[in-house]
């Protein structure tokens, strides 16, 4: 049941990359702390797994799943499917709000509009 | 209800949303001019990509213009919001590209200031004028049969863009008005508010110009989302009118 070492070494190497690639979006202001948050959890499991692969077979046996990688599937489909949805109500939000701020400002601009032409109507 | 206010006082306001509509504007503006009655007009220019803006301009009429394209449900809105933040009392949505013609709009008035709270102007009441493709009819018909199924009320042509509103819906329509294919919806989300809905007969023009907003291949989506739409509608509950 032992991982190979060097699949083992490119999974450690590469979980902690995306770990410091994560942290430094989040350094450089590109990645909301909201949204941040939930991916430096899912790096950090990434990296512990890595590292302990026991894990992923205590979870398997937890949840009584009998092939580890099937636990490791089922976990990670449905955190996707709670990213997505969560993803997809931050959009409609987002739409709405763009929706609103659209029609608010063409309103002011057209009010600016008159009140520029009546004074100049005045000035002359 | 407002109880008998001075109806020759009533401000109304024309909303005309207009996509790439610079060629039949014109003819519109002129029909508008030998309209009777008193009202103000505003074309609400969707970001089009021809000279709408101009054309409005060049015949003194109000024009908003959309920074980006927010569809026909979010420039309609824009039309309410405009009616809400300037206290008219009657709201006339009227489409931009020659379908409507201008002169029932002093029977939709009337019908407003005789207590109705939306009227319909609408094609299948005396089967009169332009009466748009088999296709459309049999679509048409399907949510008739739906809306009136779903709330009990007969209203021969759910899609029509030619409607005017009193106060109480533009307060409603200013604050939620759907983004796409909004008219069967907002018939549903009114009656659902226990107000008002009556129908006046009107005759429509095809097209003059310009290309209708549902193609063939959008149809059947068209159909699936403004059913689930209708379905939706008749059982949210009352509108909390307020912002969000």
């Amino acid at each position: 049941m032992n991982m190979s070492s060097t699949l083992r070494t490119t999974l450690i190497i590469g979980s902690i990359l995306f770990f410091v690639f994560i942290i430094n979006m989040v350094r450089t202001k590109k990645l909301e702390l909201k949204y941040a948050l939930i991916w430096i959890l899912t790096s950090l499991s990434f990296i512990i797994m890595s590292i302990f692969p026991e894990t992923v077979f205590m979870v398997a046996r937890l949840l009584e799943v009998e092939v580890a990688a099937n636990a490791l599937f089922l976990c990670i489909i449905f955190l996707l499917l709670l990213m997505v949805f969560a993803l997809t109500v931050a959009v409609s939000r987002h739409a709405d709000r763009i929706k609103k701020l659209v029609q608010e400002l063409a309103l002011l601009k057209a009010e600016l509009e008159d009140k520029d032409k009546a004074s100049e109507n005045k000035d002359h | 209800m407002k109880g008998i206010k001075d109806t020759e006082s009533m401000k109304t306001l024309i909303i005309i949303p207009a996509y790439n509509e610079s060629e039949n504007l014109p003819r519109l503006f002129e029909a508008l001019k030998e309209t009777e009655g008193d009202f103000d007009i505003i074309v609400i220019n969707d970001c089009s990509r021809d000279n709408t803006e101009a054309v409005c301009k060049r015949n003194n009429i109000k024009v908003v213009s959309l920074p980006v394209n927010l569809g026909i449900g979010g420039a309609v809105q824009t039309g309410y919001r405009y009616a809400l933040y300037h206290d008219y009392d009657i709201a006339i949505q009227l489409d931009g590209d020659g379908q409507h013609d201008p002169k029932f709009i002093p029977y939709l008035i009337k019908r407003i200031k005789e207590g109705n709270h939306l009227c319909i102007g609408s094609r299948f009441i005396e089967n009169e004028g332009y009466q748009s493709s088999k296709i459309r009819r049999i679509g048409i018909k399907y949510f008739s049969k739906l809306i009136k199924f779903l709330t009990g009320t007969l209203i021969t042509d759910p899609t029509s863009g030619y409607r005017a509103c009193s106060r109480e819906v533009i307060k409603l329509f200013a604050n939620d008005y759907p983004k796409d294919y909004p008219e069967p919806e907002t018939v549903v989300t009114v009656l659902r508010n226990k107000l008002k809905v009556s129908e006046m007969p009107v005759i429509m023009n095809a097209r003059e110009g310009g290309k209708s907003s549902i193609t063939n291949l959008k149809g059947i989506y068209y159909m699936i989302k403004v059913t689930l739409a209708i379905m939706i509608a008749s059982i949210s509950g009352k509108s909390v009118v307020g912002e969000d």
